[in-house]
């Protein structure tokens, strides 16, 4: 234990002086709460208020009404004064010349609209013209009846009633889910500099031949680099919830009707599940940074394996298959903080078995990597 | 003492060692004389535990390095090549970092370090970071490594490769008062001049075989020259004579 302690410290101080190390660590800390600020600011602002929508009207002069009810709903022409002309969409809508006369007489009024359907960034906006015009219909068809004695509602044989059950905290799911996933990638990017280093770069130092021929076992030399693989990620994870907890409050959540508040509570529940996490990631990388031969090709193979994680805890927020991923590593722990940051429930059962399913690897890859590291190959690069 | 009987090891197609058998004592130092692939390297890395051998066993004062390998190591100290210095620790705390693995408590490796940084006059570069050291420098670094915690044999791969005439000098001077303090100090080389000035036995290496053991003098007389260099010639080079 003793000669382990020896070999964390001296890793630890070797990684504090690399800069190389130190620094993808903090970069990614730092960079992401902010980036992820950055986006979600925009993201929110597109979510909650619909932008106004400019087209080109013709003839607008013959339907003063039908404009008025658009103008209402944010359906603006491009006379309108306040309107850029880049803001104008290429949607026009022609009100056919006797379409005053034609509605006085209680006729079918024309209106054409133009718009290239194909375009996919214009077909949200057709809709939207679309739907406000049979809006307006409906509502010119009701009147008409009522003024002929008429209830409007015998035109109405199927009454459709939408009831949205999606509360504030599920819309912001996917939110959440990004936010959280960062924090938790934050143990897999940390350390994994260190990790390279202390593996693939001691060997391509010629320190490893050197390390093995002192009276140690390889579990210790295993154990004493793991330990410090996991000291750095978890030092990242606490460094990016402290930056997020302050980033965030910067975010406007309250126009999304829930928010996301880093409380004490979170940051403790998240670095306790970190551990287990950490490990793997630790065990993970060394072990995949030993079996290439220098420090450049351990970087290409890890950015590889990082995709698992990254694509596990995707799928989580996604909610692709939810009901395996809540019982696998980082899915599990993602889902189990989301469900507490959302105030519901922590689903322990799914934690419980999913971070021993983590240790489960982590001690499966130590295994390994013991093994490796007493495979005359893997030392020598024979 | 150490003592290595009968070993054999294969390297991808090479018969890297070959049956190889042979001791060097306490208080002496024995060289590993042998051309480039004679295989000194892999010997030494036997020795050490690092490879396995195929055949045959390597014992440090009497344990076997296969079958109880910390207990083994425990009596050795290595000055491999390359070096392998972290080049962000200074030598202060990469030596107290191998004392420490050694099996040293952190006060014992840190009175140690002390110690053999004022044997071998480190004191000016004890707490700088070895990034930047000359070959000199970084030399004697891990030399200091090797013998901090005063192991009873020590094993020195190449020493004096890339050295100039005063650390190697100073290289020598440290290998004899170890020799006079009693240690096994074990070392291979290909160069004539050290393996003279130094060997109390010279064991001479080719293709993974002994060829032949005994001390400069000796080697001399029974080849019937003058210089170490041409009895060396004369002992490998019987093959390649013929052939010519």
């Amino acid at each position: 234990m003793k000669t382990v302690i020896a070999m964390v410290r001296k890793e630890l101080i070797d990684a504090m002086r690399d800069k190389r190390s130190v620094m993808a660590g903090l970069y990614y800390a730092i960079g992401t709460p902010l980036l992820m600020c950055g986006m979600f600011m925009v993201l929110i602002g597109q979510l909650s208020s619909p932008e106004d929508l400019n087209i080109n009207i013709t003839n607008s002069d013959n339907a003063p009404d039908l404009v008025r009810f658009l103008n209402n709903r944010g359906i603006n022409a491009s006379t309108d004064e306040g309107v850029s002309v880049k803001d104008v969409k290429d949607i026009e809508l022609i009100i056919s010349d006797d379409y005053a006369e034609n509605m006085a007489k209680a006729k079918p009024a024309e209106v054409t609209l133009i718009a290239d359907n194909s375009n996919e960034k214009l077909q949200k906006s057709i809709r939207r013209v679309e739907l406000q015009l049979q809006a307006y219909s409906s509502e010119m068809g009701s009147l008409r009846l009522i003024a002929r004695g008429i209830n409007p509602a015998v035109v109405q044989p199927v009454k459709v009633i939408v009831e949205d059950q999606a509360t504030p905290d599920s819309k912001g799911g996917f939110i959440l889910g990004i936010a959280i996933f960062t924090m938790i990638y934050s143990v897999f990017i940390s350390g994994m500099n260190l990790a390279i280093d202390t593996s693939a770069g001691e060997r391509e130092r010629n320190s490893l031949a050197l390390l093995l021929s002192h009276p140690i076992s390889t579990r210790q030399l295993v154990l004493g680099k793991i330990i410090a693989v996991t000291c750095f990620a978890l030092l990242g994870l606490l460094l990016i919830l402290l930056v997020s907890k302050f980033a965030y409050t910067f975010v406007p959540w309250q126009e999304l009707g829930f928010s996301v508040n880093i409380s004490p509570d979170f940051m403790g529940l998240m670095l306790f599940i970190g551990i287990p996490l950490a490990i793997m990631a630790a065990t993970l990388q060394l072990f995949v940074s030993f079996m290439a031969k220098s420090f450049k090709e351990a970087q290409s193979y890890l950015t590889m394996v990082l995709f698992v994680p990254l694509a596990l805890s995707m799928a989580a927020s996604y909610n692709i298959a939810p009901d395996v991923l809540e019982w696998l590593p980082v899915s599990g722990q993602q889902q189990a903080l989301m469900a507490f940051i959302k105030g519901r429930e922590i689903p322990m059962l799914q934690l419980l078995v999913s971070s021993g399913a983590t240790l489960v690897l982590s001690v499966a890859l130590a295994l390994g990597l013991e093994k490796l590291l007493k495979s005359e190959k893997v030392v020598f690069g024979l | 003492m150490i003592t290595v009987t009968n070993l054999s090891k294969k390297i991808g197609d090479v018969q890297a060692l070959d049956n190889l058998s042979f001791s060097a004592h306490d208080g002496h130092i024995t060289g590993l004389l042998g051309p480039n692939g004679a295989g000194k390297t892999t010997c030494l890395r036997t020795v050490f535990g690092l490879l396995a051998a195929d055949e045959g066993h390597a014992e440090i004062d009497g344990i076997d390095v296969a079958k109880e390998p910390t207990k083994a190591k425990a009596q050795l100290g290595l000055f491999p090549d390359p070096f392998g210095l972290y080049e962000r620790l200074s030598p202060r705390e990469y030596i107290s970092y191998f004392a420490e693995l050694s099996g040293m408590s952190k006060n014992d490796a840190k009175q140690a370090t002390q110690n053999v940084i004022a044997q071998l006059k480190l004191e000016d570069i004890a707490d700088r970071r070895c990034k930047g050291f000359s070959q000199g420098q970084r030399m004697k670094t891990a030399l200091a490594q090797a013998i901090v915690h005063k192991p009873t044999n020590i094993i020195l791969d190449e020493p004096t490769r890339g050295l100039d005439v005063m650390s190697t000098r100073l290289l020598r001077d440290i290998l004899l008062s170890l020799k006079a303090a009693g240690h096994c100090v074990l070392f291979s080389s290909h160069v004539m001049q050290e393996v003279a000035a130094l060997c109390d036995q010279v064991i001479v290496m080719a293709d993974g075989k002994v060829v032949a053991t005994g001390s400069p003098e000796e080697l001399c007389q029974q080849t019937g020259k003058d210089s170490l260099e041409d009895a060396f010639i004369q002992l490998i080079g019987t093959d390649e004579g013929i052939a010519a």
